[in-house]
């Protein structure tokens, strides 16, 4: 029996790339195993999850879409049988390629302005792993609107990527968990989210005594390992964190309790403020000034001579404060640090005014606040890589539905603010930035770091000025005209009001463009019928859509709508090259960086075609081949260029290359680029050895370093970019008449204060003419690790494992309030919210509060094999798509009022 | 072997990677992690325990067998001779652990056997008790090579190597200077229901 062992990589979550083997005997691959030759490099030791396992099984699932598939029946409903026909590759791309060709020809955008193919890829981060080179094909064609979401984007973290990449270059946080001490989690699930890497990361500092706190309305998977439980009302996280404030900078000594030299070198803390709430300025430069205490007068904050500027105090000062639109108001009066007005602001959320919003003790806050700055290690020094650095062990981490939704940029303000305080931003044991996404370059954090206004980083923004602003959105979801923090990258599509395109089909806003469907929609790795709030709406949306093609790998939800089904090469099946390595994503801080490679393992047991070659031949039949390659040769989709240094690897003109020619000329210019042209691997050498890397030291893992040598500043505490960029944004839409945003503008804030964001929610009962009293309970759900991500919901293989783990096909709810009902565990209940209702199994549980249900991840399906038999409820059903539900950089939260009942 | 409940997230890598190793048909699993809770809301803690066959010194399993299917081996691992066996499941009554699990004419996931279960297919399970068994085949093996079980990964149980968290430590407990010994030392590892008097060769540390 001749048995093989064929390296890939595994990137069903954002937490990887991970390494793997996979077993193939006498042609059949049997298992997976960790890929323990790279162990060294990989920094869990070169093992995979549980979904990786699954893999073999999403092989040979027999439920797969096994061929290319047309619809017969040209009428679209869950009701309605797609009535499927096989058809051929040939005649699917050319199926295809006949629709596209007909836009074409008619004109890229339709008469609303919107580009009239539209492609959805799921998942966030994961789908160009699996992509091959399609985004090449995207890039040739020209407009394409990329933001009809599936929930993927509004439902993430969404505040903590656009916030975090605006304060410090950190798309996600996470902690320097191996060297911090002291964790305050607010709901942030890493055990079951963060990976491999999070979660040897979060065993290793568990086993040497790190002390996490965990607060959650419901014990995760997380808190499960955590010192401490404390279960948080949900959505009041920012209550506490406000509090948290309060203690250290109004019941403490703030000049003991801070690092007051970080606030006063690395921070905005010491600008002065004018009474417009703007920073006061030189008249001539514009630079903003800071009080000297030495000299008793105002100077500019980059003045060399100024070594002690105030933090605090009051007093008379002249220059002038910039608004929006440039607006100049002449200021001689009393100004104050904006460390004073952040003091100022905390002063009335006492711990006992926390208590009564977050049901938390205020004993339990102000010993929360001690233990944080007790562990801080004010002064202490640590060395990486020969340089010292400041070690300050402690981090405040962030999860789902605290990150995102109203409240989330509160929250990531907080949290944040919280770190500088003690000066641990950046900086070993601290909160880190692990990737970028709006910056370049992407591969290192640090390269990106570039001089900006008023002492910052420069950060790229949709532009709000008068003549500057995109009035008219030139996509469905208008990040670039609503939000003006989701600049303009690859990226940002994704990271817009993704839920908007669904919301005003029904809903058209005022003095809007007519809200259109895009004549062709092309969905890869995605199931917005499942995913995206307010599931039924979705269903009917979908009826409209003219013609969606699908690259599917089973039947589901979303493609049950579509005219043509392509089943691609999935994971085993197909080839890419993959970066790998170096800090990108959730707690990936690897000393190496890289490229892996994904390949086929065995023979496809189905007739599908790799990506790749999907890609090339639509770009062929649609006349775009030559805008394709040269993509190609940029490195699009690829992120490495076939042109460099010493190589020159481009296609020509005419050139048609199948998959492996593709990647391997990008093997030959990875590694190429990464090794300064010193080495040059081809596809055969990476089908051998699965991965090629190059150091990485551990000190580009903080910001601190690059940003002391460049003088710049975080822009904390005070936020007085992002007031100017709400005031006029206000004015551009308000220019035109558009006031349904208003309440989003109000996220704008210099120093954001609490508001009742649980009652947001609660109010859209109201607003559907229910009382509010009717749904006591808050539906919320949490991170199956087993599923997450992973495209798995039809292998048996995982609900086999995921069973033992408890909230898996099932509803979770307080035993105590379960028993108050009448409900025992086992019995079928049912979930109602103002628009909608869900049905499942009680799971009682003790660590859950009296007032919260809890359902894992999203299914309820019915149209994908297996997974419809489940019998698993699904948020999605019941929460509702709502623009007042919808916070100022597009996202919402997976959170819902409801009642429960027994059925 | 020695479980760090310290470490464990209850991810079931470990329960995934043993059903595939040894190919156990759906619903059969040789080890898994239990997710439970102490405590009443709100002072309650969730605990991860994994769970497996404890490879007793003094196996309850054993004696009870009326065939002599139920054997222990030199080095104090447990296993099943499934040609003797006739899976009468007595020794599933009279483990504590309830670690033994009967496989019947098992079908695949899908009613049609894949061709990865066609090509794992363990047609003389059927019928009979099954349980983990330390991976003997793969510690002997690896042994043979010359190499050593717990620090070399083709020689250590799968769920030990699959490990995320290194939650799994596997080694000689009748060596007082291996890795497990220390750690039971060390870190105060104990047994899981030590009053059974079964003298369990899986321990667990626990705070």
């Amino acid at each position: 029996m001749a048995t093989e062992r064929v390296p890939v990589y595994c990137y069903q979550c954002v937490a990887g790339p991970d390494l793997l083997k996979v077993v193939v005997k006498d042609g059949v691959a049997v298992g997976v195993e960790p890929n323990t030759d790279l162990a060294h490099e990989h920094p869990a030791g070169g093992t995979v999850c549980v979904r990786a396992y699954g893999l073999v099984q999403k092989l040979y699932n027999p439920a797969r879409v096994r061929t290319p598939m047309r619809r017969t029946n040209p009428r679209k409903g869950r009701h309605q049988d797609p009535a499927w026909q096989p058809i051929s590759w040939d005649a699917a791309l050319g199926l295809l390629a006949e629709r596209l060709n007909a836009i074409r020809a008619t004109g890229l955008l339709d008469a609303a302005g919107y580009p009239r193919l539209a492609v959805t890829l799921g998942a966030g981060g994961i789908a160009p792993a699996y992509l091959g080179t399609f985004a090449a094909f995207l890039s040739a064609w020209g407009p394409v609107d990329q933001g009809i979401g599936s929930g993927q984007g509004v439902k993430c973290y969404h505040s903590e990527h656009l916030y975090g990449e605006f304060w410090h270059r950190a798309f996600t946080v996470a902690a320097d968990i191996p060297r911090c001490d002291f964790v305050l989690s607010f709901g942030y699930n890493g055990d079951a989210s963060g990976g491999v890497t999070g979660v040897f990361r979060h065993a290793e500092a568990r086993a040497r005594g790190l002390r996490w706190v965990q607060l959650e309305p419901h014990l995760s998977v997380t808190g499960a390992g955590a010192a401490e439980w404390v279960p948080i009302r949900p959505k009041t996280d920012f209550a506490v964190l406000l509090a948290l404030l309060h203690v250290i900078l109004i019941e403490r000594d703030w000049r003991q309790a801070c690092d007051v030299p970080f606030l006063e070198r690395m921070t905005s803390a010491p600008y002065l403020v004018g009474p417009g709430g703007y920073f006061l300025r030189d008249p001539t430069s514009g630079t903003p000034m800071v009080w000297d205490r030495d000299r008793q007068r105002t100077v500019p904050f980059d003045d060399p001579r100024c070594v002690r500027p105030a933090l605090d105090g009051a007093g008379i000062a002249a220059g002038v404060e910039i608004g929006g639109d440039g607006a100049r108001r002449s200021v001689s009066e009393r100004v104050r640090p904006a460390f004073a007005h952040l003091i100022d602001h905390v002063r009335p959320y006492t711990p006992e005014w926390a208590a009564g919003i977050a049901d938390v003790p205020a004993e339990t806050i102000r010993r929360l606040a001690r233990d944080y700055l007790d562990h801080a290690r004010l002064g202490a020094t640590i060395e990486i890589d020969g340089v010292s650095y400041p070690h300050r062990p402690v981090a405040v981490l962030l999860g789902k539905t605290v990150t995102n939704g109203w409240g989330g940029y509160e929250c990531c303000w907080a949290r944040t603010v919280l770190a500088a305080l003690v000066g641990a931003l950046e900086v070993p044991g601290g909160i880190l930035g692990t990737t970028v996404r709006l910056n370049r370059p992407a591969q290192n954090r640090l390269d990106s770091v570039r001089p900006g206004p008023d002492g910052f980083m420069e950060q790229p923004l949709n532009p709000t000025g008068r003549d500057t602003w995109h009035a008219t959105p030139h996509i469905r979801n208008a990040y670039r005209t609503l939000v003006p923090l989701a600049d303009h990258s690859p990226w940002s599509a994704a990271l817009g009001p993704a839920h908007l395109p669904w919301l005003f089909r029904e809903d058209p806003p005022e003095h809007w463009p007519a809200p259109t469907t895009p004549d062709v929609w092309i969905i890869y790795r995605t199931n917005p019928a499942i995913s995206n709030w307010e599931t039924g709406r979705i269903e009917r949306e979908l009826e409209r859509f003219p013609f969606i093609a699908a690259f599917a790998y089973t039947p589901d939800e979303t493609n049950w709508y579509a005219d043509l089904l392509l089943p691609e090469a999935t994971d085993l099946e197909s080839l890419q090259l993959y970066r790998i390595g170096g800090t990108k994503y959730i707690e990936q801080y690897w000393e190496v960086t890289g490229w892996a490679l994904r390949q086929p393992v065995t023979a496809p047991p189905a007739d599908t075609r790799d990506l790749t070659d999907v890609a090339t031949e639509l770009a062929r039949r649609t006349g775009l081949l030559e805008g394709y390659l040269a993509a190609l040769n940029r490195g699009v989709g690829t992120t490495v260029p076939l042109v460099g240094p010493g190589y020159d690897l481009a296609f020509g003109p005419g050139d048609t290359p199948d998959a492996a020619e593709v990647w391997d000329r990008v093997c030959r210019a990875a590694t190429r680029s990464l090794s300064g042209g010193e080495v040059e691997h081809d596809l055969g050498w990476f089908k051998a050895h699965g991965a090629f890397f190059v150091p990485f030291a551990p000190s580009q893992y903080f910001l601190h370093a690059t940003m002391a040598a460049s003088r710049l500043r975080y822009e904390l505490p005070y936020q007085e970019r992002l007031k100017r960029i709400g005031e006029e944004l206000g004015a551009r839409l308000h220019e035109r008449s558009i006031t349904w945003w208003d309440a989003q503008l109000e996220e704008y804030q210099a120093l954001p204060a609490w508001k009742d964001f649980p009652g947001i929610w609660r109010r859209s009962a109201a607003v559907r003419g229910r009382r509010v009293e009717e749904f006591p309970f808050w539906l919320l759900t949490s991170r199956s690790m087993q599923y997450s991500w992973g495209a798995n919901v039809s292998l048996p293989i995982l609900a086999d494992v995921a069973r033992h783990v408890q909230g898996h096909f099932g509803v979770m709810l307080n035993r105590g309030a379960a028993r108050r009902l009448g409900i025992a565990d086992g019995d079928p209940i049912e979930i109602e919210s103002p628009t909608g209702t869900t049905r499942g199994r009680a799971i009682l549980r003790e660590g859950v509060r009296p007032d919260v249900v809890v359902v894992l991840q999203q299914f309820g399906h019915w149209a994908t094999p297996f997974a419809r038999d489940l019998d698993m409820p699904n948020l999605n059903q019941v929460a509702c798509l709502d623009l007042a539900l919808t916070d100022a950089t597009g996202s919402g939260a997976d959170l819902v009022p409801v009642q429960v009942r027994r059925l | 072997m020695v479980i760090d409940l310290r470490r464990c997230v209850g991810c079931q890598t470990c329960t995934i990677a043993c059903k595939q190793e040894h190919a156990l048909p759906a619903a059969t699993v040789w080890r898994f992690v239990a997710d439970g809770e102490v405590g009443e809301y709100p002072d309650v803690r969730r605990v991860f325990l994994p769970m497996q066959c404890m490879h007793c010194a003094e196996p309850p399993c054993v004696p009870v067998c009326p065939t002599g299917a139920s054997r222990q081996r030199g080095d104090g691992i447990v296993w099943i001779e499934y040609g003797a066996c006739i899976g009468c499941g007595y020794c599933a009554v009279a483990c504590p652990y309830h670690a033994r699990h009967l496989i019947g004419e098992a079908a695949g996931y899908f009613g049609v056997p894949t061709p990865a279960e066609a090509a794992t297919a363990r047609p003389e399970r059927h019928g009979v008790m099954t349980k983990c068994t330390f991976c003997k085949e793969r510690v002997d093996e690896g042994r043979a090579r010359g190499l050593v079980p717990g620090q070399d990964p083709a020689a250590t149980p799968v769920c030990a190597v699959a490990c995320i968290a290194r939650a799994i430590t596997f080694g000689d407990l009748d060596d007082p200077e291996s890795g497990v010994s220390r750690l039971i030392v060390e870190r105060e590892a104990v047994p899981l229901m030590a009053e059974c008097g079964t003298s369990p060769a899986v321990y667990y540390i626990v705070g």
